[in-house]
């Protein structure tokens, strides 16, 4: 276990700048994950914890010491990368084991904890087999072998389950979670996959062209989004943005929607919270209501009445997309596609008007021009 | 792989015609190219009167190895009559060290290339490779020079020399090529593991080469092995690899011309280059990597 600090740290290649100063802290134990679209640079920050790759400036501490210049191998960190990178011409056993064999850990030791970290992973009848010999799923285990049994300080993951099956992939989400659990070590896991994200995470830091956009806990991060960028990656289907305007109502603050409904075109006053009425900066002047899904659904009198936060107006429905256990409805706000959640007995036919309600006590605010929150 | 001649449908007269023709055609390339070798070796068993008396595609009338013996322990190469033996094992003290120590320099310097690569690395390549197109020729005087320098002149390790450094930009373009391949990830797994440059060569790298080992030793066996103007040029006498002494052999005119012999001597300089791809040449194709990488 150990805490893992990274200071401003950027990284160049010729002219092009890939990570634009970093900052992250992590506890002894935590479980990061850096979340990104491909190319954003989360293997080149890995490969830079690992000491893989050079910083061009910032510093990297493992247990507040600078690593900057510390050999990969002296890092006490293992890896495990999204193509396996298991040795072809070694046996399973021997792949897990050639750490230590190049630690110098004598044979018995070697042995000892290959079978441990073998059994561990449930694959301990397999250890005479080549990499070829084995299916991906297999192929994954023995990459995890390799990292586990060196009993590292920090475990960097790389997109490890991004070559498995669905079914797989979340099976082995699922094991990563339980061994992150058991061993209590200090994890740093890369995934472009907002799933995984959410359900690993201690802590998420979502990454764009080299920039943290947010570093926060999954649910912080899923319930109050620093900017549009993050609200629309995490989260499935996506937060809906609808364009508003902040206006005052009967001594309240809230946001103006244009919507259609029994065939005309109107608008609807949707009071904000108590704990929101401090925006009246902003009264008269555009943003941007993000809503997730389950927060806008079919309108009901008695959870209204036990909750003011919710706020209820009329809609046309435009389309139905049954999913079983909810109906993604389609409706239109401000010009934008909506999708609300409504139980499957709920719904009405598309055309017809119905009533919601939102939880506005959950919804986000974000300025049109900076994309950032409110 | 599917036999593309068995599937259904697929033999109607015209493409059995079509394939007739075909095999025709190839056995008669096939025997044109062949047909050489038939004579070279049924005259090196032939005795002088047949060869004399009867025509030059006939083949022998007794299978008999006089020519052989002759050519090995006794022709006159020059003015020394000790056949072509010694000069055979100076070819073999040549290509041995030669071939080896070219092929595991090209493999070091192809992975410091690829996987350990430095500021400049691309344009070191292209340097390289550059050498891959100068004749010959060219290096002959400068080389003269160095070797003369270096003191080893008219010696078999001076063709060692001369023939690792003509044959590096090969064996590194062959090493480098293959390299280039194989995924970095298994470097960057290794160095975290904890092995140096020479641990991932040596446990890594060269396990995963055989296929590459083979196609250069081959290149390299055969290219040192026929060599002739380096082994003409710097060496004179008792230090001149087969080649040459083949080309003094038919040369040295005493007496009756000796076709048998020739034709014996010939086979015997071409045999080590036929056995190593007789051996070899089957490890050619094997994809020892396949599985390392996807799932
Ligand atoms: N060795 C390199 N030279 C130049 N550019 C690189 C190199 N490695 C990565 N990049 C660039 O850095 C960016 C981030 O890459 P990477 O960290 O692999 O992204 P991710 O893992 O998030 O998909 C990409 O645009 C990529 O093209
Ligand atoms: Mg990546």
């Amino acid at each position: 276990m150990a805490s893992l600090s990274i200071q401003n740290v950027k990284k160049s290649y010729g002219s092009v700048e890939v990570l634009k100063g970093i900052d992250l802290d992590l506890e002894n134990g935590e479980f990061l994950v850096l979340l990104g679209p491909s190319g954003c640079g989360k293997s080149t920050l890995l490969n830079m914890i690992a000491g893989l790759d050079t910083i061009t400036d910032g510093e990297i501490l493992i247990d507040q010491t600078v690593v900057n210049d510390v050999h990969p191998k002296d890092r006490d960190i293992a890896m495990v990368f999204q193509s396996y990178a298991l040795y072809p011409n070694m046996s399973v056993a021997r792949n897990i084991g050639f750490g230590l064999e190049m630690r110098k850990v004598t044979k018995e030791e070697r042995e000892r904890r290959v079978d441990e970290a073998a059994r561990m992973l449930q694959i301990d009848h397999l250890s005479d087999r080549k990499p070829a010999q084995l299916s991906g799923g297999q192929r994954q285990r023995v990459a995890m072998g390799r990292a586990l049994v060196r009993d590292p300080e920090i475990f960097l993951f790389d997109e490890p389950l991004s070559n498995l099956d669905a079914k797989l992939r979340v099976e082995m989400r699922t094991e990563i979670k339980k061994l992150h659990q058991r061993l209590g070590t200090t994890m740093v896991y890369v995934t472009h996959d907002q799933i995984e994200a959410m359900t690993l995470a201690s802590r998420i830091a979502i990454l764009k062209e080299g920039e943290v956009q947010q570093f926060a806990s999954p649910q912080e991060v899923y319930e109050k989004p620093a900017n549009m960028y993050v609200a629309g990656f995490v989260g499935s289907p996506p937060m809906n943005f609808v364009p508003a305007a902040v206006v005052s109502e009967n001594g309240k603050l809230g946001v103006s929607i244009e919507r259609t409904a029994n065939g005309s075109r109107g608008s609807v006053f949707l009071a904000l919270p108590e704990d929101r009425q401090d925006i009246s900066e902003w009264v008269g002047r555009d943003v941007i209501l993000g809503i997730r899904p389950e927060t806008l659904t079919h309108c009901s009198d008695s959870e209204m009445s036990l909750n003011n936060r919710l706020q209820a107006f009329d809609c046309q429905v435009e389309v139905l997309e049954p999913t079983g256990a909810d109906t993604l409805t389609y409706i239109e706000l401000g010009g934008r596609e909506v999708i609300a959640r409504v139980n499957p007995y709920n719904t009405t036919e598309p055309g017809e008007t119905m009533a919601f309600m939102v939880d506005m006590g959950k919804a986000s605010l974000f300025d049109p021009k900076t994309e950032l929150r409110i | 792989m599917t036999d593309i001649t068995a599937l259904p449908g697929g033999k109607s007269p015209w493409q059995s015609a079509a394939r007739f023709g075909l095999y025709t055609l190839l056995l008669i390339f096939a025997a044109y190219y062949i047909l050489p070798l038939i004579v070279v070796l049924s005259t090196s068993m032939k005795d002088l009167d047949e060869i004399r008396n009867g025509t030059l595609l006939s083949l022998p009338a007794e299978i008999n190895f006089d020519a052989w013996g002759y050519a090995w322990n006794e022709a006159c190469i020059g003015v020394s009559c000790t056949g072509l033996k010694p000069y055979f094992w100076n070819s073999v003290a040549m290509t041995i060290p030669a071939v080896t120590i070219s092929t595991l320099l090209g493999a070091l310097t192809g992975f410091s290339l690829t996987k350990f690569k430095f500021k400049g690395a691309n344009l070191i390549f292209a340097m390289i490779l550059f050498g891959c197109f100068i004749p010959f020729q060219v290096v002959l005087l400068p080389m003269a020079q160095s070797l003369g320098f270096l003191g080893v002149a008219n010696t078999v390790p001076g063709l060692v020399l001369v023939h690792i450094v003509y044959g590096l930009p090969f064996t590194v373009l062959f090493f480098r090529n293959y390299y280039v391949n194989i995924p970095d990830d298994l470097i960057k797994a290794a160095t975290i593991d904890g092995a140096g440059f020479f641990m991932i060569f040596w446990r890594i790298m060269l396990p995963l080469s055989p296929p590459i080992i083979v196609v250069t030793v081959i290149w390299q066996f055969t290219q040192i092995w026929n060599d002739f103007l380096f082994g003409a040029s710097f060496t004179t006498g008792g230090g001149q690899p087969v080649t040459v002494a083949l080309n003094n052999l038919v040369n040295t005119t005493t007496g009756v011309k000796q076709y048998n012999v020739d034709m014996a001597a010939a086979l015997i300089t071409a045999a080590p280059t036929l056995a190593v791809y007789v051996l070899a040449g089957r490890y050619f194709v094997r994809g020892l990597t396949a599985g390392s990488v996807k799932g």
